[in-house]
């Protein structure tokens, strides 16, 4: 069922399979009959933990979401709350439990905690008079949802900063009361997204990012529109086109997928063309299977096959749906904008195609990104073109939206030049961010992501495993934020001794989030031959650029 | 080794006693154990001697002294007793002395005579004084059960978690019964006790008479009644010099023996082993001591002198003036292989090791025999566990060499039993050393457990030995040295006469960051000992921040505390303090103290965000943080007020506040939303429909759409919009409208500035 998280060097499954081992202790504590209330941001990250039928096999009846005033009609002995440790939450549950008592039966109230217990919620529940009324009050600690084989994810909405200081620190509280374990990670690279501004806000191009960018992937689920899902039969005539949006899983349990989820769009096409051929000469086998023996053994097969059929058809479908896009005018302007800015043209002055966006009122979203990435790759806007961009975004949008560039610009995202200085070119140029022969087919760089820019973040990290940073000195200084090493040192009896071709893994996690282009550029630098060094990613979040300026807008209204 | 059993007595047929001394006892006992109240606690316990002068007729003008030794004699404490008068002493499970007194109020204390705490057994109690009392112990801890003067039951079966039970009144009863004890049954402590010739059992609901099967006739009182170490079996002496034993549940007879004593005993008690089928009692008087079993038989001893029975799991130690003794029936290994003539394996092993010593040649004849018989595994087996049993380290010596002996003949022996034989007695020998003087045997340590002799070697401060054992079992950390280390910190701090910089000092030298140790425990147990400054160095030396905080803010140090929170990178403590100290401090130190913690503030700013706006609002203009007071104000704009002077007036607020932040940009921005807002208010009052909220480029278009072209100009003037958006913006409505002839007009009316493609993409996609 979750074999994809096994594949990996590490295998991750371990942990999911600890996290459901907790989640049924935790209910069969609470004996009897069970509905659970859920804050309604944890059921995603749940998902992927554990399906409906885990919970009824533990007595869960039903499933609330939870919202003020009285709970559902239940006939069940606990109720139990899945919650954050947010304030406004425990008002709910609050209300919740006293609307609850004036009604008959008495029933078993529980909390759980996602991921941590918080002092102050429990103050927050006692203040208002209901903490007594729980009879487990529990953390459950789903830190790191294993999201595939070198991918996990906190999925958490704001993340702190320090972790690494903590990390360190962590070590030696921990040390002594953990039995010494095998460590499975050589290098842990922490990245923190004020690091690199710049990748998330341009146009991912592989076949995931894409999804992504234009249908937004959840939890590793997407919705599509339906039209293009319709089952081809003759005569239907397209009436009952299904109008309920297509849901699908994406992970690397699909093979097809796998196979084509990290290329460059461009690349995916002749790989589905050349899979359907594939198939189809597959399927012809039938003719010439005669003996039972051969039917036999081709019968064995179907099954396989026409899940491969089924994989190929959904994707084909989708590539579709993103050929439409990327091929339409508009999208090869942004990309072309884009493009420009990174490589550095033309970053100083109003860009007429940003212009045309505003006057034209495309979405906020697209103008936002576009001028947060011409001030990143500019370090910062001239004062005279950044407020033009602001007041023709306050007259085209809003006024509200002036609380939106406060917050872009608190974070760094947008904000004036200062010392009239561009740092970005030297960046650029000494990282080689922007790289002219990109080759989409057959990536011989990390820049095939992005169709010429290769990400700084996993840049950084490919410098790191080699030669090393010392080398680029100069730039880190540039960059913001302080860099630092750490070594650990191991037992001695712990030090594993390297078989000669054995890579050495590194984990690397990304405060703040990550795209899936960055991981795409990651998973190609684990593929390389000569790499040395295989990557397992962590993130707080998996994000994408309009996910990223979305989380800083403010309606005020 | 002929006469190495010459201190075996048989009793019957089949079982053998011997008694052994384990200590030559130093103690300068200024009384007669007789004189004293005296309790002695099991498993190799110490012993509280307290000299009671309140059972002689005149009051004493002396204050009595409470002295507690090791079981080897050594002085453990002794003090000056000044409370009421002691009915009972009793040792719990934790080894703490429970001293009960007349008037119902238990003292307890620690081995060092350290006093711990006191609890009262009820007003019940109080007023009918204490009559006799016992202390007992079941799987949950140690109990208290007491008869009042007015013979009643009163009782507490875990004395930890103390809960009192008044036992049900027994009917007819006039006088304070002859003799009883606490049963322990099904969990639950119950009360035996004996009126005359007839026995009661009282439970928590009912008393019900019972009558011992089979019990010879006659009896018009019983002297003494004994349980058995695990309250399986049951002694009863009778008034006729009988003894009966049998089952608790007073269902079965054992056996009976009738010593023709007819003097009460001065105590009585089981000596039987675990797994034994062997039982037996052992019957003192002053001068006399007497073993009872299942045989005609009894086992005399003459008592030089006055002398104590402690029962233990295995046997019976026995302590006087000058000894201290153990009373055991002969374990069956060792039986196997002392026992003369025998020819069991073990035995037979032993003999050869000891040939191939004298370098004999017998040594073979003896293996060979063995082996014919296939016995040598087992032979091996019973060395070493008789080598267990042994209280002598020669004996155990020579019985282990013999079992490594017989080791090399046997291919695949395992090697754990031996080595961890050889182990525990290793650590057996060190505890039963004189000075340190816990005599346990094999059977008790391992029922104890390594963990709580260890318990009981901290308890006792002997933190060397214990992490020296430690050391040498190879225990984990956690389990062993950090937990002895963190004990001898915390009795470490309560040394009142060492600076509180030594007493850190040498705590960090010794623990420095061993694993496992919680600083913190050690700085609450100073804070407990009224050492706060001490409390506080110590807590520097705690690794988790998370730990410093709770007891910091315990002892009022909130703004350290505040520190520590924010360096343990936990938002929620950082909370926890923050409220904390908005209680505790007025509201300008709070604001000062958050102004000094930049990480404080911000976690704080958050907080406010979402539950307290106002104090979010004093924050910012507390730090003069214009800008985001602007913001703060722009937001209010949208919530607060619905009516448009409200609004305006707060935007307002917020364009001056973006004046003082030097943000000329929004503070005109802002202006130019209050002119805007005014202006679509009119507008809707003039012209209908929906204005306000409309974004300046949707305003105008609205215009367009309904035909208001010149006010539209009118407002692209006042606000200067650019004219390339603007001829979009025109182009773009028009096209909506489909006016053509506007729009060809428009078109006309001067240069385009976006050009006639933008002009046609613009027609295109208003169609």
């Amino acid at each position: 069922m979750a074999a994809h998280l096994s594949y990996g060097r590490v295998n991750l499954n371990v942990l999911r399979e600890a996290v459901r081992r907790e989640l049924r202790e935790f209910l069969d504590k609470c004996a009897g009959s069970k509905a659970i209330v859920w804050d309604e941001y944890l059921t995603g990250p749940f998902g992927l933990i554990a399906q409906y039928s885990l919970l009824k096999e533990h007595e869960v009846e039903k499933m609330f979401t939870l919202k003020g005033s009285r709970l559902p009609a239940a006939d069940v002995k606990n109720i139990i709350f899945f919650v954050r440790p947010r304030l406004e939450l425990m008002d709910i549950i609050a209300e919740n439990v006293l609307s609850e008592d004036r009604r008959g039966p008495a029933r078993d109230f529980h909390i759980l905690f996602v991921p941590r217990r918080s002092l102050l919620c429990e103050q927050r529940l006692k203040d208002l008079g209901v903490l007594g009324s729980f009879i487990h009050r529990e953390e459950y600690s789903l830190d790191l949802i294993p999201f595939d084989g070198d991918l996990l994810s906190m999925e958490s909405e704001g993340a702190f900063k320090q972790v690494a200081n903590m990390m360190i620190r962590m070590k030696r509280e921990f040390t002594g009361s953990q039995n010494s374990i095998f460590p499975v990670f050589d290098n842990l690279l922490l990245l923190d997204r004020n690091v690199d501004l710049l990748t998330p806000l341009a146009t991912q191009l592989t076949y995931e990012g894409l999804i992504d960018e234009i249908y937004g992937i959840q939890n590793s689920y997407v919705k599509l529109p339906p039209e293009k899902f319709a089952p081809k039969k003759q005569g239907d005539g397209g009436k009952d086109l299904p109008t309920e949006a297509k849901k699908l899983q994406l992970n690397s349990a699909e093979e097809l997928y796998a196979e084509i989820r990290d290329k460059n769009f461009n690349a995916v096409g002749s790989v589905l063309s050349k899979k359907a051929k594939v198939i189809s000469a597959a399927f012809e086998e039938r003719h010439n299977a005669k003996t039972v023996g051969e039917i036999k053994q081709f019968v064995s097969q179907l099954p396989h096959m026409q899940a491969a059929r089924g994989s190929l058809a959904n994707h084909t479908s989708i590539a579709e749906l993103i050929k439409d896009v990327t091929t339409s005018e508009d999208f090869f302007d942004k990309l072309t904008v884009e493009q420009e800015f990174m490589s550095g043209i033309d970053t100083d002055k109003v860009n007429s195609y940003v212009e045309e966006c505003i006057a034209q009122k495309h979405p906020l979203i697209k103008v936002l990104r576009l001028v947060c990435l011409q001030s990143v790759c500019n370090s910062g806007l001239k004062q005279k073109v950044l407020d033009y961009y602001k007041r023709e975004i306050l007259q085209t949008y809003g006024y509200e939206h002036i609380l939106t560039l406060h917050n872009l610009e608190k974070a760094g995202l947008l904000k004036p030049q200062l010392g009239g200085r561009n740092n970005y070119p030297t960046i650029r140029k000494t990282l080689r961010l922007w790289m002219d022969d990109v080759n989409e087919q057959n990536p011989t760089d990390i820049s095939y992501v992005y169709s010429g820019y290769a990400p700084l973040s996993v840049r950084l990290a490919q410098l790191l495993s080699r030669p090393g940073w010392r080398s680029i000195e100069e730039v880190l200084r540039i960059l913001p934020g302080p860099h630092f090493e750490e070594r650990q040192p191991l037992p001695t009896g712990l030090q594993k001794k390297r078989q000669p071709g054995e890579n050495r893994i590194t984990l690397i996690f990304f405060l703040g989030g990550v795209t899936f282009a960055e991981i795409a550029a990651l998973r190609f630098l684990s593929q390389l031959e000569d790499g040395g060094t295989e990557y397992v990613i962590a993130t707080t979040k998996l994000m994408n650029g309009a996910s990223w300026i979305e989380s800083l807008m403010e309606k005020p209204f | 080794m002929d006469c190495y059993t010459a201190n075996w007595n048989p009793l019957g047929d089949s079982a053998f006693y011997r008694k052994y001394e384990l200590y030559s006892m130093d103690w300068d006992l200024k009384e007669e154990l007789r004189d004293c109240l005296v309790a002695a606690a099991p498993y190799g316990g110490p012993i509280a001697l307290l000299r009671n002068p309140w059972r002689k007729e005149k009051a004493a003008s002396v204050r009595p002294v409470l002295e507690i030794y090791s079981a080897s004699g050594m002085p453990l404490a002794s003090l000056l007793w000044k409370s009421g008068p002691v009915v009972s002493l009793g040792w719990s499970a934790e080894e703490e002395l429970l001293c009960v007194q007349e008037d119902g109020v238990v003292l307890v204390y620690g081995l060092h005579g350290d006093f711990r705490r006191h609890f009262s057994m009820g007003n019940e109690v109080l007023q009918n004084r204490v009559l006799d009392a016992r202390i007992f112990h079941t799987e949950f801890g140690s109990g208290v059960a007491i008869l009042t003067g007015a013979h009643r039951f009163t009782l507490s079966a875990n004395v930890g978690d103390l809960k009192l039970r008044r036992m049900p009144e027994v009917p007819g009863l006039q006088s304070a019964p002859s003799c009883w004890t606490t049963l322990c049954q099904d969990r639950v402590a119950h009360i035996l006790l004996a009126v005359g010739p007839d026995l009661y059992l009282l439970d928590h609901a009912a008393c019900s008479s019972v009558t011992p099967p089979g019990l010879a006739p006659g009896v018009s009182s019983f002297l003494q009644m004994a349980v058995s170490f695990t309250y399986r079996h049951l002694a009863l002496f009778t008034d006729t010099g009988y003894i009966w034993m049998g089952t608790t549940s007073l269902k079965e007879k054992l056996c009976e023996f009738n010593c023709n004593i007819r003097a009460p005993p001065k105590q009585m008690v089981w000596c039987s082993r675990p797994r034994s089928k062997e039982r037996a009692v052992v019957v003192a008087w002053e001068r006399r001591l007497m073993v009872v079993g299942d045989a005609p038989e009894s086992i005399q001893f003459v008592l030089d002198e006055d002398s104590y029975l402690v029962p233990e799991l295995d046997g019976v130690r026995i302590f006087s003036r000058s000894t201290h003794e153990f009373l055991h029936e002969v374990p069956v290994a060792s039986e196997e292989i002392f026992k003369i003539a025998s020819m069991a394996p073990g035995a037979l092993l032993l003999e050869a090791q000891k040939e191939y010593e004298k370098e004999s040649q017998k040594a073979d004849e003896y293996l060979r025999e063995i082996q014919e018989l296939g016995q040598l595994t087992q032979a091996v087996q019973q060395c070493i566990e008789a080598a267990g049993h042994e209280h002598r380290p020669d004996m155990q010596k020579s019985l282990l060499r013999a079992a490594s002996f017989g080791k090399c003949f046997l291919d695949r022996f395992p090697p754990d039993s031996f080595v961890r034989m050889c182990q525990d007695l290793r650590v057996l020998n060190a505890v039963r050393d004189y000075h340190i003087g816990i005599p346990l045997t094999y059977s008790q340590y391992k029922q104890l457990t390594i963990q709580v002799l260890l318990d009981r070697l901290v308890l006792r401060r002997l933190y060397p030995l214990a992490i020296q054992i430690c050391e040498y079992l190879r225990l984990p950390e956690v389990q062993g040295v950090s937990r002895i280390l963190a004990h001898w910190a915390c009795y470490k701090v309560q040394q009142k006469d060492v600076s509180d910089e030594d007493v850190a000092r040498a705590i960090n030298q010794k623990l420095g960051d061993t694993p496992g140790v919680s600083y913190s425990d050690i700085a609450a147990r100073a804070y407990g000992c009224g050492r706060t400054e001490l409390a506080i160095k110590l807590l520097e030396y705690e690794p988790r921040s998370g730990e410093q905080v709770p007891l910091l803010l315990k002892m009022k140090r909130s703004k350290l505390a505040l520190s520590k929170a924010i360096e343990s990178g936990d938002t929620d403590l950082v909370f926890t303090v923050l409220l904390h100290l908005k209680n505790e401090l007025n509201r300008g130190d709070f604001f000062m103290t958050l102004r000094n913690q930049p990480m404080a503030l911000s976690l704080y700013r958050q907080f406010c965000k979402y539950q307290e706006l106002e104090t979010l609002k004093d924050l910012y203009n507390q730090d003069d943080n214009h800008q985001e007071l602007g913001s703060f104000h722009i937001r209010a704009s949208y919530a607060a007020e619905e009516r448009i002077e409200g609004r305006v007036a707060a935007l307002q607020t917020a364009a001056d506040a973006f004046y003082k932040a030097k943000n000329e940009f929004a503070a005109k921005a802002t202006e130019d939303q209050m002119r805007l807002l005014r202006l679509q208010r009119r507008l809707e009052d003039e012209l209908g429909g929906r204005f306000l909220d409309l974004s300046l480029h949707d305003t105008v278009t609205t215009l367009i759409l309904g035909g208001h072209n010149k006010r539209a100009e009118q407002l692209a003037r006042d606000f200067r919009i650019p004219d390339k958006r603007l001829w979009w913006l025109k182009l773009t409505a028009l096209a909506d409208l489909e006016d053509w002839e506007e729009l060809e007009k428009f078109s006309k009316s001067k240069k385009s500035p976006i050009g006639y493609l933008g002009c046609g993409s613009g027609c295109r996609r208003g169609h």
